[in-house]
């Protein structure tokens, strides 16, 4: 598997693609600061926000509990997995007893996360993603590249390719209107005749026993409300404790993610409909791990609105796929590690710790300081590659001796002015897209020294 | 042991932190013109906004709007969700309007059925302008209570963007959205 950095290289190749990437989050990005500046409350609804989820996973139990309950009473099925093999075994086994093929699903990060689909269909079951951004790269036989934006990485040319390949459109045709009116078509046709349909969660409210899902296609609620069977997946984070809370976060969500006031649809799910057989499969898959970490608790308060992928510099650069996670972007690097520490090491690195990711995030979740948290439980595991560890070990001996420190900038400035091919070459990660620096005739040090 | 046990039992495990819920969210009073500022909210999201002194004037207004469709209205349709499949415009009545968002609370008290504002090709739905509120916390407070086993907030025509960010209304729910203001 290829690391941040190597995969981001292949990916900056197209510099165009990459170019329009950039520029195509940062206005998704823009837009959010539009519609938030429009509310005098909006640091108020973060604050709020933060503190309401800081408090349920300080109370994470008790709320489970009452969610548990008042979803049973309501008549829902509730299901607990510890893991994601569970939570697919638990799928699985609903999906067998009604002797479904086919079903349709919505978008889940859980699921993703869990390798459901994989699952699935090794057990002979198709799996329909019902996303139009999800299906197109199911099609392509690819994952999901930004949680909310799926498809992100691809260009119309790309998606009409895909189509006419999979839907048998007209071959060149790239027109969005008409590929999404071809999608439409084709998923109808899926979601009239599936038995189970699947969906995320993006709030469960305590309180009530209900969940609340989010669409801009409305594709969660077609398949929800003409299924017999409708399983929810949710990881157990997604706890809020009253209906009221949903004020805030309904607020903040679509504000965040993608700048509009509020996603099309906004469904609160209380009771199964008469007939209707309703799931809940509560997945912790490492969160209680995660919960027992101080310094890393917070991660949790993510309600997944992609705000830090679309202001991150690194992310915007390198595309998700780089990331090589279900969940890519700033949030991404820092659940990756809990999951597994040796095989995510590049994440925490992949950043600038420039900040912006916590300046936007609609919960504050201080994501930069996670990130370099976990640089150091992962330096302090000696998980980092060995050129790493070599280098800050050396950079540790020059910097805590002046002497040292004084011959290495004086080497630096003459070899840059006298043999610059030294430092101007391939071989320097530095070099790469970029014109190194004039070096100074004297250091800092001696002009202050010798100043007039 | 089951895995709810162990779940459970990691987490209480876990040292007691005490942090008290901020309490309910009070929204700055910002707008006086609740129902203007819905019709913008709608403009923005994509829906057609009518204002009808009566039923007489909003049909008047449907036909010019939806010419050659049929219209049913929630009294016409059947329970079956599948048999909505064919229906093209569909009429129903929405709880509250949301001024900040041009949201629709709709309860499936007062639906034919949970997937019709999905399933039908163009939605209409009737708000009163006394039911306009500023934001989503005044719902929740005026609905207190009184929950529904299913109900949503709907905001303008079903939409996607997910090829190469281009906005194309229509998706997966209905193609278009007229609100009639009464």
């Amino acid at each position: 598997m290829l690391n941040h950095a190597e995969a981001s290289e292949k990916f900056i190749e197209d510099a165009e693609r990459t170019t329009w990437h950039d520029e195509t989050l940062w206005f998704v990005r823009s837009k959010r600061d539009k519609v938030s500046k429009l509310l005098p409350e909006w640091e108020a609804l973060r604050e709020q926000a933060s503190q309401i989820k800081d408090h349920t996973l300080a109370n994470l139990g008790q709320y489970l509990e009452e969610f548990e309950a008042n979803a049973k009473k309501n008549g829902i099925i509730v299901h607990w997995a510890k893991d994601a093999q569970e939570h697919n075994e638990i799928v699985h086994s609903i999906i067998s007893k009604h002797g479904g093929k086919a079903l349709v699903k919505s978008k889940s990060m859980l699921t993703e996360e869990c390798h459901l689909n994989d699952f699935l269909t090794k057990k002979g079951v198709e799996v329909v993603d019902t996303d139009l951004g999800e299906r197109i790269v199911q099609f392509r036989n690819e994952v999901p590249s930004h949680i909310v934006l799926p498809a992100i990485h691809l260009k119309k040319e790309d998606v009409g390719e895909t189509f006419h390949e999979f839907l048998g459109t007209p071959k060149g045709n790239k027109d969005p209107q008409f590929l999404t009116e071809a999608a439409r078509q084709h998923l109808r046709g899926y979601f009239l005749g599936a038995n189970v349909a699947i969906t995320g969660v993006n709030f469960a409210v305590a309180e009530t026993g209900e969940f609340v899902v989010c669409t801009n296609e409305g594709n969660a609620d077609m398949g929800a409300h003409l299924a017999k069977v409708h399983i929810a997946c949710m990881g157990i984070e997604k706890m809020i404790p009253k209906r009221k809370d949903l004020g805030v976060f309904l607020r903040l969500l679509a504000r965040s993610a993608t700048g509009q006031l509020i996603t099309t649809y906004s469904s609160h799910f209380a009771k199964p409909r008469e007939g209707q057989e309703m799931h809940i499969v509560l997945v912790d898959n490492g969160r209680t791990r995660q919960l027992a970490r101080d310094e890393f608790r917070n991660s949790l308060k993510c309600i997944r609105c992609a705000a830090c992928f679309n202001t991150c510099p690194v992310y915007r650069r390198s595309g998700g796929h780089s990331y090589h996670q279900p969940v890519a972007g700033p949030i991404g690097s820092i659940l990756a590690p809990n999951f597994d520490k040796s095989a995510n090491v590049d994440l925490p690195f992949a950043s600038t710790l420039c900040g912006s990711c916590s300046n936007v995030c609609p919960v504050k979740i201080n994501i930069h300081e996670q990130l370099w948290f976990w640089r150091q439980d992962l330096m302090k595991d000696g998980l980092a590659p060995l050129g790493k560890s070599l280098s800050m070990k050396g950079m540790a001996f020059v910097f805590s001796n002046p002497t040292i420190f004084k011959m290495a900038g004086y080497m630096g400035r003459m070899v840059m002015r006298f043999a610059p091919f030294i430092v101007n070459n391939s071989l320097n990660p530095w070099f790469k897209q970029r014109e190194m620096p004039e070096a100074p005739k004297e250091s800092f040090q001696s002009w202050y020294k010798n100043r007039k | 042991m089951s895995s709810r046990s162990e779940i459970f039992g990691a987490i209480q495990a876990l040292e007691k932190r005490e942090i008290a819920h901020p309490g309910d969210f009070k929204s700055y009073k910002a707008t006086q013109d609740v129902v203007g500022d819905f019709k913008n909210s709608l403009s923005i999201v994509g829906a057609i906004c009518v204002d009808a002194e009566n039923k007489q004037e909003a049909a008047t207004r449907l036909s010019e709007i939806y010419p050659d469709l049929q219209r049913y209205t929630s009294q016409d349709v059947v329970a079956n969700g599948l048999d909505l499949e064919a229906v093209d415009v569909l009429e129903i009545d929405g709880m509250f309007g949301v001024a900040e968002n041009g949201a629709i609370w709709l309860s499936d008290q007062f639906l034919p059925n949970r997937v019709a504002p999905f399933i039908c090709q163009h939605l209409v739905i009737y708000v009163a302008k006394s039911e306009i509120v500023a934001t989503l916390h005044e719902v929740y407070e005026r609905l207190d209570g009184n929950y529904a086993d299913f109900g949503l907030f709907l905001s303008g025509p079903s939409k996607t963007a997910d090829i190469e960010q281009s906005l194309v209304i229509g998706a997966h729910g209905a193609r278009s959205l007229t609100v009639i203001l009464v």
